[in-house]
């Protein structure tokens, strides 16, 4: 009766320090808001049938051949033309350099010529939409040169999407889910600074006089903090599905066991960076750089396969890594709860957890016959 | 009855002794002052009598139990305003209050707490937003919050202005009328002196002296020093300073121009024959005084140090 009276004023005095605090609210809710709308639209803006390329024609003899080209380059789908008649070099020109269009198609001088010149502005050399232009010309220009010889293309290339789960992952389920293991897990890490900032200002020392177990501050403080992350999953993921067309295909049981090992993992974490952290500022940083190597070697944004090789085992050894893998098992591949590579996936990052934990509490129990 | 007994604490740091020694027995319902330079020896003491040091030799009994085998017991007995006001500073003071009370089997009614550190009116007010004297109250609040049998109170009253001060003074002599035993440490002597029923004076980990502070003073040698200044100038500074030299309780005398300063083993005896002489001759005096023996003064006497506040 007193104990849980007790945890439950522990649980609203923590509850209502972390909401009052400004901080927790720009870090934990609107920064990884913002992070993800970002990443959404540079890298998930929607599929390949959006994508569009503005380009503009330059036809400087009109005869049969170029004729049938430019009624052949007009029916391609990902073409928005500048304008419906050819143009002159010189206008398409400025075009260029005013980034007015993303390159202009030359069309060959003379029947007997057979050069065909894209154009693109220097700046956008390498960008997607200048790689894609110039691949889909290529092809186009090798399918004329066939049909020209009279000739049928003995291969062809037939390419589609294949992802773990068993629908399509687009790339918007991907980036959200990694945002969302992102940031519980950043959450965990960086929470645990009200732990230096209780020693700091020695409300730590005060609490040791009075008869209440330390303990039971902690189980308060991780009910606060799984409410926390909790409201990130929510925000994020309505932000995805209904901002950026995210499709999720939720398996409860294992959703919610990778959320409970992750936030007590990640917490755990924090909470050992805090037992030897002097001050705020050092903890802070200890937080950024784990959370910043974990962030890229982790498969939050990209699929870790595109690493070099002598990454990839260090990807197999940190826990953010098995954290998105659960959660994307959770939310997106609905491929269940009974799979050996999810338990033992939730078995590291347990692991993780256990040993950041106990090792954070030594160091506080020997901190504490030291202090002075 | 004693409340709280300490015997041969010792305590160091390394090759550093920070506490050599110490004994003193509390009595109940006392408010008993330590005080002594920085780095005396006060807050290792003192945390070691709250538990939270351990001690490398010595004995801490408080209200016959002890730390090893009375720990929860001892909690709820004692109550701890700590130096750094360690209080929750995005929670109301009602709400800090409400949490402590919540961690003792017996507690005081928030309210009558509120009440008494003189904090009803803001109640409401996060603590970031309290002055620097209502959040010492409102941490000596927290200490009273269980009720305790004894109370610490580690420099409640440094930094702040006279008026926090006395504030805080009234607080004191309440929780003193409620028959608390009180043990504080200041680094002010008329605190020490106008509320303390004794002092221990700690220099370099070691008691140097423990007594009520009007024992203490008197214990500083009979001496008192007085001061005249005449307003017939240095020519009836100079005749008084022949005609009273042959007074044998006056030690020693020094004049500067129109002022004389004697001091005199017997003050009273000494000021009457010499305003009896000025009278004689007709010499009016200004101006006298005698001078007081304050805390202060046995401070420096005892550890050698000029007090700094």
């Amino acid at each position: 009766m007193k104990i849980g009276n007790q945890l439950m004023k522990l649980f609203l005095a923590q509850l209502k320090t972390m909401f009052r605090e400004k901080q927790v609210w720009f870090w934990n809710l609107f920064f990884p808001v913002i992070l993800m709308v970002i990443f959404m639209v540079i890298f998930g803006g929607g599929d390949s049938s959006d994508f569009k390329a503005k380009v503009a024609l330059v036809k400087p003899q009109s005869n049969a051949a170029a004729d049938s080209f430019e009624a052949g380059l007009r029916k391609v789908p990902v073409f928005e033309w500048k304008t419906e008649q050819a143009v002159s070099s010189e206008q398409a020109d400025t075009w260029i350099k005013d980034k007015d269009v993303d390159a202009v198609i030359i069309l060959p001088e003379s029947e007997e010529a057979g050069d065909i010149q894209l154009i693109v502005n220097t700046e956008n050399e390498n960008n997607a939409t200048s790689q894609a232009v110039r691949g889909i010309l290529q092809q186009y220009v090798q399918q004329a040169s066939f049909a020209a010889a009279g000739v049928e293309p003995a291969f062809q290339l037939q390419s589609s999407v294949v992802s773990g789960g068993d629908e399509d992952l687009s790339s918007a389920d991907f980036l959200l889910t990694g945002m969302i293991a992102l940031s519980v897990a950043q959450a965990g890490l960086f929470g645990m600074v009200d732990m230096v900032e209780l020693r700091r200002t020695g409300l730590l020392k005060r609490l040791r006089l009075t008869p209440m177990r330390m303990g039971l501050y902690g189980v308060g403080g991780m009910m606060v903090r799984f409410i926390l992350s909790f409201v990130q999953i929510v925000l994020l993921s309505l932000i995805g599905v209904f901002g950026f067309g995210a499709n999720l295909h939720m398996d409860l049981p294992t959703l919610i066991v990778a959320f409970f090992v992750g936030v007590l993992a990640f917490n755990a974490l924090g909470y050992l960076f805090s037992s030897f952290s002097k001050s705020i500022e050092s903890y802070m940083g200890l937080a950024n750089i784990t959370s910043f190597l974990m962030m890229f070697l982790s498969g939050i944004f990209f699929a870790t396969s595109g690493l070099p090789d002598w990454l990839k085992p260090v990807t197999q050894v940190i826990p953010l890594t098995y954290f998105v893998e659960g959660m994307r098992d959770g939310m997106v591949y609905g491929s269940g709860f009974l799979t050996s590579t999810f338990w033992s996936g939730m078995g590291i990052l347990a692991l993780w957890g256990a040993g950041a934990f106990a090792l954070g509490a030594f160091i506080y129990r020997k901190g504490k016959v030291e202090a002075r | 009855m004693s409340v709280l007994t300490v015997t041969n604490l010792r305590k160091s740091y390394g090759t550093v002794k920070a506490v050599e020694d110490i004994n003193f027995t509390v009595e109940a319902g006392e408010v008993f002052t330590i005080i002594g330079p920085n780095g005396a020896g006060k807050t290792t003491t003192l945390e070691m009598i709250e538990g939270l040091q351990e001690p490398d030799a010595g004995a801490i009994s408080i209200n016959g139990l002890t730390w090893k085998k009375d720990e929860s017991e001892i909690k709820t007995l004692i109550g701890v305003q700590p130096q750094s006001g360690a209080l929750f500073e995005l929670l109301t003071a009602e709400e800090n209050l409400d949490l402590f009370a919540s961690f003792y089997p017996r507690s005081r009614k928030t309210s009558e707490v509120l009440e008494m550190i003189n904090l009803t009116e803001h109640r409401g007010k996060r603590v970031k937003s309290l002055s620097g004297g209502q959040r010492q109250r409102l941490a000596i609040g927290l200490a009273m919050i269980n009720d305790p049998r004894v109370i610490f109170l580690d420099e409640p009253t440094t930094g702040l202005d006279p008026q926090a001060r006395r504030n805080i003074w009234d607080i004191i002599m309440k929780l003193k009328a409620l028959g608390t035993t009180i043990i504080l440490t200041t680094h002010y002597m008329e605190e020490a002196e106008k509320l303390s029923d004794r002092v221990c004076i700690v220099d370099q980990g070691h008691i140097i002296s423990l007594d009520t502070p009007a024992a203490l003073i008197s214990r500083l040698t009979q001496e008192r020093e007085m001061r005249l200044s005449f307003h017939d100038g240095e020519e009836a500074a100079s005749q008084t300073e022949k005609a009273i030299q042959s007074q044998p309780d006056i030690v020693r005398m020094e004049r500067d121009g129109a002022n004389l300063t004697l001091w005199s083993v017997k003050p009273e005896q000494s000021l009457y024959d010499l305003l009896g002489f000025t009278k004689e001759q007709g010499y009016r005096v200004e101006h006298v005084s005698i001078r007081e023996m304050s805390l202060e003064d046995v401070f420096i006497a005892f550890t050698g140090k000029e007090w700094r506040d």
